[in-house]
């Protein structure tokens, strides 16, 4: 019997199929929802704070407009800025976890230090000072997330570079006297994908949440639509206890994707390693 | 021991070290000047002078450093913009609450969740297994604000079992003072349990699982001795060792959860003030919160290394 491809295993991970489509509806959204949605940027024609109901189907926010267009846009913003943020994670947290694994030494036990201390660090209140300082923007909140999530990637990619420089494709390697760089940057980075992708999915995940949180507290881009800051103007007016809708369906929309992406990496974490799975 | 005591000491000391390096640089490279992130525009041109001189702001960047560092050391956090007082005094009435409800909300999670992560490893079976790995997904994907609001919608303002905000009912008597923040802490603390309890779970039953698979376990029992004294006095003791480290390690995120938690349910602590601080651009503020609770969490890393420590032995050969 030939073995099974990834792809094939992988569709029989009921939970990670779930996250799979979950993943690309909500992707799907935010592409291209936006130019779908029933109420395009702008004023609705809706009357303010009116719940669920067949006119705006997740009833309107305090301005009159349609929360079920502003959370299609939320999830343009969720996807641009989770995404830049993995971008930067994966600049920094690859290379260093890459040299770290292979080259060990000093520089293996600096760069072991520095991916524990940024773990140690409270990232969330830097954050804060941080998007204050410089001003909330996409741009701010994406790279922010993204300098401080590189530590779980880095040391993700470092354990699995040292497995994997342990085999002897990479001993033949150094005898061919490939160079160091093309050793760690092609021979291992290729093996050590997968669990690097898992990894990656999970990001995604916790950047939503961090972004989310961050414009819930009023560090969100206020020039785009953004799950966290629809949250952020319901509480801050204080229509929550009034109009649910302003909370729930926001707030259900950030869980959703984290769910996903979080189901999405467990389900390829599974399918590689058969093992992990009890 | 006292090796392995200094070691962790000199590297929560670093943590810090670098905690304050990086404040001093975002606050100092940012573009523009960092008088407008320092200095209150409100202040009198003497005030400001005489402000800018404290922080040396005419200097050269590495004379600054020094003086951050002198006054960090005298407990001279900076100057609010909003409350025109001193930043540390400021946090340091707030700081209690924070610790307060992290230290209880810390406390809980281990007293729920290691009892818990012993049964399911006694209990295996894959019902229990499914039950675990779903609630580790839901606790990991958990938006606290949307715990924390659910807690407050159902319990305060529908039930009214439990006051809607606050540390306490204001004016009340000093004799019932610990019943009243009790009732206020319910609801924020049962937040921040819930969303930490299935990783607390599902550590501590990996590691018992790991335990049980010991020779001196199967020892144990081969010698008689009864299979609950067993679990829960030999193969627990071990067990707790990688569940007390992780806790240390989640300790940094918990930060982040106790903020939002706070601001949902207006507790006077550092992270409600965080949020009226964003409001206010008050930048000083922001970034005395940030040392302080970076020091906290060194702290508390420390306690837990400590912890680790007594449980196992062998660390102090």
């Amino acid at each position: 019997m030939r073995e099974k491809t990834f792809l094939e295993s992988f569709c029989r991970h009921r939970l990670g199929v779930i996250g799979f489509i979950g993943v690309a509806l909500i992707l799907l959204a935010g592409i291209v929802g936006p130019f779908f949605v029933p109420f395009q940027r702008g004023y609705g024609e809706a009357m303010p704070l009116v719940g669920p109901s067949g006119g705006n189907i997740l009833g309107t926010d305090a301005l009159g407009l349609d929360l079920f267009s502003e959370i299609i846009w939320g999830a343009r913003t969720s996807v641009l800025i989770s995404a830049s943020a993995v971008l930067v994670a994966m600049f920094i947290g690859i290379p260093l976890g890459l040299v770290s694994g292979y080259s060990r030494g000093k520089i293996g036990a600096l760069i072991d230090s520095a991916i524990e201390i940024t773990m140690t660090i409270p990232t969330l209140p830097l954050m804060i000072l941080i998007s204050a300082l410089v001003g909330p923007s996409v741009r701010t909140v994406a790279l922010v997330i993204g300098v401080f999530a590189w530590p779980t990637l880095a040391r993700i990619v470092r354990n699995s570079t040292l497995k994997v420089s342990q085999m002897q494709y990479i001993e033949a390697a150094k005898v061919l006297g490939i160079s160091k760089g093309s050793i760690m940057f092609k021979h291992i980075l290729l093996n050590i994908a997968g669990p690097a992708l898992v990894d990656i999915t999970l990001i995604m995940a916790t950047a939503v949440l961090t972004e989310s949180s961050l414009s819930y507290l009023g560090l969100g881009d206020p020039n785009v639509w953004s799950w966290g800051g629809i949250l952020q103007t319901a509480f801050k007016a204080g229509h929550h206890f009034r109009a649910w809708w302003l909370v729930i369906f926001p707030a259900a929309s950030i869980m959703l994707y984290v769910i996903f992406f979080n189901l999405l990496g467990i389900g390829i974490n599974e399918t590689l390693n058969p093992k992990s799975r009890k | 021991m006292s090796r392995y005591i200094a070691l962790r000491l000199a590297k929560g000391l670093l943590t810090f070290f670098i905690a304050v390096t990086i404040t001093f640089l975002i606050v100092r490279l940012m573009p523009g000047d960092p008088t407008t992130a320092l200095i209150s525009d409100s202040l009198s041109p003497e005030d400001a002078l005489v402000l800018k001189e404290s922080f040396g702001l005419d200097k050269p960047l590495y004379q600054q450093y020094f003086l951050f560092i002198r006054n960090l050391l005298k407990g001279d956090l900076g100057y609010s913009f909003f409350y025109k007082d001193s930043v540390a005094s400021i946090i340091g009435n707030k700081l209690w609450w924070t610790l307060l409800l992290m230290g209880s909300s810390l406390f809980m999670t281990l007293l729920i969740g290691i009892p818990l992560g012993v049964i399911s490893a006694k209990h295996q079976g894959k019902l229990l297994d499914q039950a675990i790995n779903v609630a580790v997904v839901i606790g990991v994907s958990i938006f606290v604000p949307l715990l924390a609001f659910l807690l407050l919608y159902s319990f305060s303002f529908k039930l009214m079992w439990t006051p809607i905000g606050g540390a306490y009912s204001p004016g009340i008597d000093p004799s019932k003072m610990f019943g009243s923040v009790v009732s206020h802490m319910i609801l924020p603390c049962a937040t921040l349990v819930i969303t930490y309890l299935a990783s607390t779970v599902l550590y501590m039953r990996n590691s018992m699982l790991d335990v049980l698979k010991e020779d001196y376990v199967r020892t144990a029992k081969a010698k008689g001795v009864n299979d609950r004294k067993v679990t829960w006095s030999h193969a627990l003791r071990n067990a707790l060792i990688p569940t007390v480290t992780v806790t240390g390690l989640m300790i940094g995120k918990m930060v982040a959860g106790a903020v939002l938690t706070e601001t949902v349910f207006s507790w006077p602590g550092v992270g409600t003030m965080i949020y009226d601080a964003v409001q206010k651009q008050d930048f000083p503020l922001l970034q005395g919160a940030f040392l302080v609770l970076a020091a906290s969490v060194v702290v508390m890393t420390l306690i837990t290394d400590l912890v680790v420590a007594w449980l196992d032995p062998r660390i102090k050969l």
